[in-house]
């Protein structure tokens, strides 16, 4: 009899559990389809204004299904599309050799600092932490550019940026600070010199730290606008982020402009500026989603080593 | 045989002409341009930075303006355009780390010019302007140039331009047809005389399937200008009639309350739409053939045919406000010398060159005459693109600036129907009311925070109510009220005692 009741108890409180389990689960999966709509929607807004005509547009304003179907907005661009072509070439060239720099050289400092037996290991930990704390600010950043380093209006002035991150170093430094001491020894022990141990015990080992590491900065180059916004003029060599910018703001700057009774040449309309952000951040999106599995593996890969 | 081969022998001596020919060319032009670089190269060269896309011929007209330059004053000069969404950060950063430029456009609106002076950024030319540009000096009256003088000294060049912006309605031409309204449109001297003529507009575009209102947004109304004030700084104006020069709050004036009365009716009649937020701007709302008129624009000579070109229908428009010259709509467009430039006296010299030499200001505004624009009525001093361009914008250089560079008042027409449009311009200016303050000039160091909490009370309350989307029986209080907590007493009281002191000391 006990026994029956028991039961019955654990199959209620089972039956209760799984119907918690059921509504955190909704619930969960609520707030996030949410959160993913708030993301996509505003993309599949953008979508369908690239694809509707400029009149229809502007009378009934943005819908999620174009309300007249219309190319014309891409035929338009495409009828020169050298600056995004050309934008994309500098924004690849940009990341995958800025990418490859970068690492380079943060892992290559940060094994430096790692190692307890470099003499300037300190002083050069805190020149590296300091850096995070504390900046020139933009001017001394601006005259060391373009004065002494000279390399406004180049792709060095893109580059050189983010080869050394200070909080990269670090979060490098510690990962390279853990691997066993032992393992290091071991390949002293079969003659390996520094430059072997580096490139063929240490950096095998740290693949998990690095990848992170890899996708950041490639993030960072991808997505930087500010850079050439300060050091740029030449428009060949405008990454796509800054072109979009400059086509968005050269539309606000119409606006004052009209404001104070000035016209200024020809602006792109709506519909072009919406097929623009399209072709831009389009084929990166599907990138991504492609590359995506790679990633999250490049990133965990090791990490049961 | 014999004739097959003399003929291959003929084509390959043609082809063969040809390439020496073309050789030759490019061999003299190459040898031309190295001769005149070397020419140039001992002159000083100035840098004139400027906002505006790149244009792909820039080089050629850079070339030609340098040989015109380096002939009159030594020098040559080097263009530099920014991008328009990259000029205000450049430049700031420009200054701020000392890069040697010479000459940079400034003006309130971008590359601000009153805190360029501030910083010692801009050199001061109020000595040199008369001696090293004496017809430049010459073209505007003494009290424009007045406009310009920050803290007793000139800090940059004024382009002459529409100075004078009277505002007033625009109105397709064919609905003021269809109305049959014209006489009324062109004898209206006031707002609240427009209310008939907006009522049969409505009923126009109610009756319409491509029209959805009869304007696009109402809030234009309520500068002060349209009002009888010249408006010093935001809210703080002074009556155009008022040689004492009181400073008042606009918002607390009678003509405020009539204007925000008036808007409220019109959009309560249905005149313009409630949610003005999704339509887009204004041009793309009128190219889109969705409003008959623009209640209160600027109104200019040349501007009908301008907004037709904006938004592809004949219109016709009417000036309401009375024409006033005021310190801001002078100083719109500036040309300043930079502090660090070594050499200020060419680069005054350069700006006598671009607002009194028509050909030189043309060449930097329109491009190289027969490379880039052809006259089409030399008489009329009209031109059109060169060669089989269809359009300015094909020929590789067409900034479409020219109120950046100079006087325009020398460009070229570019549209017959524009021609007559300059000297008409001119004649506005000149016949234009100066404003009591005209030359004077806020600062606001001293009552920076109020400034700052008036602006954002100016968001929430007063656009509302330049709109019509807020009643003025009680939103006027209302906003008076919030105006005086922010502290917008002490700014009126800071500008008076400015204002009185700047005329003490002209008097």
């Amino acid at each position: 009899m006990t026994t029956y009741t028991q039961t019955i108890r654990a199959q209620k409180r089972e039956d209760t559990d799984r119907l918690m389990n059921l509504i955190g689960r909704i619930s969960v999966h609520l707030t996030l389809t949410i959160l993913a709509l708030c993301c996509l929607v505003p993309l599949l807004m953008i979508l369908s204004a690239s694809f509707t005509d400029e009149i229809a547009l502007t009378r009934n304003g943005y819908t999620l299904i174009p309300s007249e179907f219309s190319t014309a907005a891409y035929e338009l661009i495409f009828r020169s599309p050298t600056a995004i072509l050309r934008a994309y070439a500098v924004t690849i060239f940009t990341t995958v050799v800025g990418t490859i720099i970068a690492l380079t050289l943060m892992s290559m400092l940060a094994y430096v600092l790692s190692r307890p037996d470099f003499v300037f290991r300190k002083p050069l930990s805190f020149f590296v932490f300091f850096t995070m704390l504390f900046n020139g600010g933009i001017v001394p950043y601006y005259i060391l550019m373009t004065q002494y380093l000279r390399v406004q209006d180049t792709v060095f002035a893109l580059l050189l940026p983010y080869f050394v991150v200070g909080f990269y170093v670090l979060i490098l430094r510690t990962y390279f600070a853990g691997l066993p001491e032992e393992l290091l020894d071991a390949a002293r022990v079969d003659g390996a010199s520094e430059w072997r141990i580096f490139w063929s015990v240490a950096i095998p080992l740290a693949k998990p730290a690095l990848a992170t590491i890899a996708l950041f900065t490639a993030l960072n180059y991808w997505n930087d606008w500010t850079t050439p916004l300060y050091f740029i003029r030449n428009a060949d060599l405008y990454p796509l982020q800054y072109l979009l910018y400059i086509i968005q703001s050269n539309a606000q700057a119409m606006q004052i402009q009209s404001s104070v009774g000035m016209n200024l040449g020809e602006v792109p309309t709506q519909t072009a500026r919406m097929a623009m952000a399209i072709l831009a951040t389009g084929p990166a999106a599907v990138f991504f989603l492609f590359f995506q599995r790679y990633l999250i593996r490049g990133v965990t890969l090791g990490a049961f080593k | 045989m014999t004739g097959r081969y003399s003929r291959r022998s003929f084509l390959k001596g043609i082809g063969l002409a040809a390439a020496a020919g073309g050789l030759s060319l490019s061999g003299l032009s190459g040898i031309k341009r190295a001769a005149a670089a070397r020419r140039f190269q001992d002159l000083p060269r100035l840098i004139y930075i400027f906002p505006g896309g790149a244009q792909p011929d820039v080089a050629t007209v850079q070339d030609a303006l340098s040989e015109y330059m380096a002939e009159r004053i030594g020098a040559t000069i080097e263009l530099r355009a920014i991008d328009w969404g990259a000029f205000n950060d450049q430049i700031g950063l420009i200054n701020a780390s000392a890069e040697n430029y010479d000459l940079a456009f400034t003006a309130p609106w971008t590359n601000n010019y009153y805190s360029n002076v501030d910083q010692e950024y801009l050199a001061p030319i109020g000595d040199l302007l008369p001696q090293l540009a004496p017809n430049y000096w010459a073209s505007m009256t003494p009290e424009t140039w007045e406009a310009a003088r920050v803290g007793g000294d000139i800090y940059a060049g004024i382009n002459q331009q529409t100075f004078v912006k009277p505002f007033g309605p625009y109105i397709r031409a064919d609905v003021l047809e269809a109305i049959g309204a014209a006489a009324d449109f062109n004898g209206l001297s006031s707002y609240d005389a427009m209310s008939p003529i907006l009522a049969a507009v409505k009923e126009y575009v109610d009756n319409d399937d491509t029209l959805t209102h009869v304007t696009y947004y109402l809030d234009t109304i309520m500068v002060a200008e349209n009002w009888g004030f010249d408006p010093v700084d935001g809210l703080l104006v002074v009556k155009s009639t008022d040689a004492s020069a009181q400073v008042q709050i606009f918002s607390e004036t009678d003509e405020f309350r009539q204007g925000a009365e008036l808007v409220r009716s019109w959009l309560e009649a249905g005149y313009a739409p409630n949610d003005p937020a999704t339509l887009g701007s204004g041009d793309e709302a009128w190219a889109a053939g969705l409003f008959a008129m623009r209640v209160s624009d600027i109104v200019k000579p040349g501007g009908n045919a301008e907004a037709e070109s904006r938004w592809g229908v004949p219109v016709a428009s009417k000036a309401i406000a009375e024409p006033l010259l005021t310190t801001g709509s002078v100083t719109a467009t500036l040309n300043g010398v930079s502090s660090v430039s070594a050499n200020r006296e060419l680069a005054v010299q350069f700006l006598e060159l671009v607002n009194s030499d028509p050909v030189f200001y043309n060449t930097l505004c329109k491009g190289v005459q027969g490379v880039h624009w052809d006259w089409a009525d030399e008489a009329q001093q009209l031109i059109k693109p060169a060669g089989d361009a269809a359009s300015f914008g094909d020929t590789g250089y067409a900034p479409n600036t020219d109120w950046m560079y100079g006087n325009v008042f020398n460009s070229y027409y570019t549209d017959p129907t524009q021609v007559g449009a300059w000297p008409e311009t001119a004649a506005l200016n000149r016949s234009a009311r100066p404003s009591p303050v005209l030359g004077f000039t806020f600062d606001r160091a001293a009552v920076d925070t109020e400034v700052a909490s008036v602006a954002a009370v100016v968001d929430e309350f007063a656009n509302p109510i330049r709109g019509g989307f807020a009643d003025p029986a009680t939103a006027i209080p209302a906003l008076n009220e919030a105006l005086q907590a922010a502290g917008i007493g002490a700014i009126r009281d800071e500008m008076q005692r400015q204002v009185d002191e700047w005329l003490a000391a002209k008097a």
